[in-house]
């Protein structure tokens, strides 16, 4: 290999050297740091909410002038939605995961606690409320509509049983006992007793940093003259219940306005939209840096091909083949983007240690470098491959040429 | 050593055909000394390139040291200059970012040349034009005829049988030019074939023997070159085997 004479040769041309170079650097160090934080993008937006999102939508029901029952409304409308075509199962809610609103509380083990043990979202719903979400229970049971209590927004009062999600009952108990266990959710209320684990129901927020700790009570809670139902369509049924329901709710009170009908898919794009618009911005970057990094080696080379006809020319006359010049420029490409990619690997680092104590995100896995290095040696290598080619074609007379 | 039989070198283009060489056929024998004179565009160069497979010619026989080059492959004809011939350039063609010993080095390493043979070999070269305490040195940081004596030394570096000097001196003044020519007509008396191109008819006549090409084709040579060398014949030590026979001219 010709490494030591083209290494020679480029320490007397530097400038070229150290341009190209300090781009295939930046490239790195971002790229690197972009492309992890997409893959944190996507990993958050791959999270499983816990719930059935295929099958499942949600509503709401306001109602306007004086006297509006809206507890009698909730149950007539309850019964009316179960009885609906299509409809596997409904229930009133006050929030669902990822809706970006709901109620939170702290739960302590005992009472007037300094610091609640662990934060948790908490969801009202009724004896058929795990059924409409559609999360798993995985130990002990489920409410008993008898269990279920009417209460105020304002008032909401303190269940006497709960369910709550694995993550929430490991935290509290790891012992993994937590069934039949009481907790308070008031700092010096009556306790709740846990009857149930669910596998997994998400917060409704997605920056949470309680997100898998959600806790269901046995309530209807409506908010005003508001309410709101989760429904769950027979598979495969979803769009066409939901093309139909707000006639049907109108139809059965029109008292009542009908509105923010979302499907639960919908709330999960909703939701990680920012997630998506950041990676597909990263993505764009990601891509116009390699284009501008791929097009300044094929300038640069381009222009040297250009410049160094008549050494080339040389080369050949001395008995360079074609694959010799081919691999000459291959290898000085070689070179300058190892250098720039030695810098870019310190630079990368560098620039995760700053997100890290700037904005808190998590350290550049080590990987992230050499998979990189593996990257932007070939991205070099394939856009030096047409200027390298083209020197490889110049002919050996020009050697003999006087221009 | 080298035998060009009624070669011929035509540029076609769909409007015309140009002759380079027409019928163009001589003999070179190894050890001679020939240099090549004729005016601008008479075809000097074009014979020069195919004489160092820098070209490839278009009809007749080429026999280079018993090799009929004649449907080569460009990586044979590669392998072959790499081998066999050594190039003097006018203009030096050293290259500007290597240092004397890289420049040197550039055909051995194309050769294939282990590391410890080339070290020995650019070190003998040097040395022998009389720079090797300047190995260190770029190009630009020598005289014109010091960067031909680098060439002279590039081209001797790999042991040719051939070598190929195209104007060496010609730009080079007369002082510088008279150095370079001493030194091939040493190199020369050590056993290398020389072909040189040159408009200058003072150096030419220093050669064994003449060509003069007019129009692509040899119109006079120098049938009597053991009169001419018998000069200087003092120190030439294969004088006997550098009789040459044109061919054809």
């Amino acid at each position: 290999m010709e490494i030591r004479p083209i290494f020679s040769a480029l320490m007397r041309s530097k400038v070229s050297m150290i341009l190209i170079g300090l781009q295939v650097a930046l490239t790195l160090a971002i790229v690197c740091n972009a492309l992890f934080i997409i893959s944190e993008r996507l990993d958050r937006m791959d999270r499983p909410s816990g719930m059935n999102e295929a099958d499942t939508f949600w509503f709401g029901s306001t109602g306007f002038g004086q006297g509006f029952d809206v507890n009698g409304v909730q149950q007539s409308d309850l019964q009316l939605l179960r009885r609906l075509p299509g409809v596997a199962a409904a229930t009133s809610v006050l929030s669902v995961p990822m809706s970006g609103g709901g109620w939170s509380t702290g739960i302590s083990l005992q009472p007037n606690q300094r610091t609640s043990t662990a934060s948790t979202a908490m969801y009202a719903t009724d004896a058929q409320g795990l059924d409409t979400y559609g999360v798993k229970l995985v130990a002990g049971r489920n409410f008993k509509q008898e269990e279920v209590v009417a209460r105020s927004i304002n008032d909401r009062g303190v269940p006497s049983v709960i369910i709550v999600t694995r993550a929430l009952a490991d935290a509290l108990f790891p012992g993994g006992d937590a069934i039949g266990k009481q907790v308070y959710l008031e700092n010096d209320g009556p306790t709740s007793t846990i009857i149930g684990i669910v596998e997994r129901a998400q917060t409704p927020w997605m920056g949470s940093d309680f997100i898998e700790n959600a806790t269901f009570s046995p309530s209807y809670m409506p908010y005003g003259t508001s309410t709101r139902f989760l429904v769950r369509a027979e598979p495969g049924r979803r769009d066409e219940v939901m093309k139909t329901i707000e006639q049907k709710m109108q139809e059965a009170n029109p008292s009542r306005i009908i509105g923010r009908l979302r499907s639960i898919e919908q709330v999960r794009r909703e939701a990680y939209s920012g997630d998506r618009a950041m990676a597909i911005i990263l993505g764009v970057v990601i891509a116009a840096l390699l284009a501008i990094t791929a097009l300044g080696i094929v300038g640069m080379a381009s222009f040297w091909v250009a410049q160094r006809t008549k050494q080339i020319g040389t080369r050949r006359a001395l008995g360079a083949t074609k694959f010799d010049i081919l691999r000459y420029f291959q290898t000085e490409n070689f070179i300058i983007t190892t250098l720039g990619l030695v810098a870019g690997g310190v630079l990368a680092y560098a620039l995760s240690l700053w997100l890290m104590h700037a904005y808190q995100s998590p350290r550049l896995p080590w990987y992230y470098v050499p998979v990189g290095f593996l990257c932007l040696w070939m991205l070099g290598q394939l856009a030096v491959l047409g200027p390298a080619l083209r020197a490889s074609r110049v002919p050996p007379a020009v050697a003999t040429r006087s221009v | 050593m080298l035998k060009m039989t009624h070669l011929q070198k035509v540029y076609r283009t769909h409007l015309i055909e140009t002759y380079a060489l027409r019928d163009f056929s001589i003999n070179v024998r190894e050890g001679e000394f020939v240099a090549v004179t004729g005016p601008s565009g008479s075809g000097k160069t074009t014979f020069l390139n195919i004489c160092g497979l820098l070209e490839e010619f278009t009809g007749g026989e080429y026999w280079l040291d018993g090799v009929d080059v004649r449907g080569l492959d460009d990586n044979a004809r590669s392998r072959l200059r790499n081998e066999k011939i050594g190039f003097i350039f006018q203009s030096f063609n050293l290259i500007p970012d290597l240092n004397l010993f890289d420049n040197v080095d550039v055909p051995l390493r194309y050769r294939g040349f282990g590391a410890s043979d080339r070290k020995h070999r650019i070190e003998e070269s040097l040395s022998r034009v009389g720079l090797a305490s300047r190995m260190k040195h770029y190009p630009s940081e020598l005289s014109g005829g010091q960067q031909q004596r680098v060439a002279i030394a590039r081209a001797l570096a790999g042991s040719p049988r051939l070598l190929l000097a195209d104007e060496p001196t010609g730009n080079l003044d007369s002082l510088m030019a008279r150095g370079v020519m001493e030194l091939l007509e040493e190199i020369n008396r050590q056993g290398t074939t020389i072909v040189m191109v040159t408009h200058d008819p003072e150096l030419a006549a220093r050669a064994h023997r003449n060509v003069h090409v007019i129009d692509g084709q040899v119109t006079d040579f120098d049938s009597e070159p053991a009169l001419r060398t018998s000069s200087r014949e003092s120190g030439m030590g294969n004088r006997e085997s550098a009789h040459t026979e044109p061919v054809s001219p």
